[in-house]
């Protein structure tokens, strides 16, 4: 396994209401990550990692792990494309 | 009860006199109409030789030399200057009207031509005491509440604010400038209050308010205004403090936007709608 965790000193992030805001460092950009993306966001710890995370997922939203994969690679690739992602 | 320390800090801090001053804070020149905020000074150069220099502690001097209008002064002094005379001394300035209604207050904001002075212009009509106009200035010492400062009350208004509202012109506040003093019917002549809301003007069809949650509060909270750029210079902001600054305001204030009609004709629908909703969220305070 390949545990997930965030590049901390390529962002700040805050929670406001039920969303997680995160401004990237280098361009000043937003992103507001709500709702499953949030819950993504949170899981990100630097110990599960993808499997993990797809699994605590699956558990959160009573949800089978093949009906929600895609969206959490597509997530994950956002991510890394923002360089907010590391592979530890 | 608020304690009236902040207003009285300003209001001495913003004593004026008349004298030379640094013609630079850095070792740039200053040219026309800019500013420099450095180690607790203020430098603004206006039109010509026109300067407002602020020191903290030592008040505000003007030197008027070549070009100098000093019939400008007031709204210098009552806008960049105040605003980064609040930022210096721990404040943190928005570029907002206000009314208030029953001990808090209601504040409007949107980029300049907005209509946030109009707005509260015809809330004072409709007996809402106008609280400030322009710049509202937040004291967040208080964990528990966002204060607001009193602010100046002279209105500057357009022809076509005039004529929408009513108000009695007065003298124009600048040779250049294509607006006019006007006086509001009710005035807040207290202390300090705590903020029950800040409404972001838009324009639309019907009036209508809707709260802003999330990152669209905090994004709508950034803003390139000044006042925002007196509190980035002043705090010495990077990129992750201003997000800091930015994350405690939207934390902490209860936002909404505020939709209107900006015509004539329907102008009075909104100004209506937005005093039936202050009067009838009296008391509720913010978040």
């Amino acid at each position: 396994m390949t545990a997930l965790a965030k590049m901390t000193d390529k962002f700040s992030e805050t929670r406001i209401d039920d969303e997680y805001v995160v401004m990237l460092l280098d361009t000043g950009e937003f992103l507001s990550l709500a709702g499953t993306a949030g819950a993504i966001w949170s899981l990100i710890d630097g110990t599960r990692g993808r499997d993990a995370i797809l699994a605590a997922l699956s558990d959160e939203y009573d949800a089978p792990e093949e009906a929600i994969a895609a969206d959490l690679d597509e997530f994950l690739a956002t991510l890394r494309g923002n360089g907010l992602l590391a592979e530890a | 009860m608020v304690e009236p320390g902040g207003q009285e800090l300003l209001a001495n801090e913003m004593r004026v006199r008349i004298g030379a001053v640094p013609h630079a804070l850095e070792a740039d020149d200053l040219p026309e109409y800019s500013w420099q905020l450095a180690n607790g000074q203020f430098l603004l150069r206006t039109r010509g030789e026109h300067y407002f220099h602020y020191r903290r502690g030592e008040g505000v001097t003007i030197e008027r030399g070549e070009g100098a209008d000093a019939s400008e002064e007031p709204l210098w002094l009552s806008g960049s200057v105040y605003s980064a005379v609040a930022s210096i001394n721990g404040f943190y300035p928005i570029h907002a009207s206000a009314v208030c209604h029953e001990g808090a207050v209601h504040a409007f904001t949107g980029p300049s031509g907005a209509g946030k002075s109009t707005l509260c212009t015809a809330l004072a009509a409709r007996g809402l005491a106008l609280f400030c106009d322009d710049t509202l200035v937040f004291d967040l010492s208080d964990p528990e509440r966002v204060i607001c400062l009193p602010g100046h009350k002279r209105l500057k208004l357009t022809e076509e604010a005039l004529a929408l509202t009513g108000a009695a012109r007065q003298e124009k506040v600048g040779e250049a400038i294509e607006k006019f003093y006007a006086e509001p019917h009710a005035l807040y002549r207290g202390g300090p209050l705590p903020l029950a809301e800040l409404l972001f003007l838009e324009e639309g069809e019907d009036p209508r308010i809707e709260p802003l949650r999330g990152a669209e509060r905090m994004v709508r909270l950034q803003d390139d205004h000044y006042t925002a750029l007196h509190t980035a210079a002043a705090r010495g902001f990077d990129a992750a403090g201003q997000f800091g600054h930015l994350a405690t305001l939207a934390q902490r204030i209860t936002a909404s936007r505020f939709v209107r009609p900006w015509d004539q004709a329907r102008f009075d629908a909104g100004a209506d709608y937005v005093y039936s909703h202050i009067v009838g969220t009296c008391g509720k305070g913010e978040a």
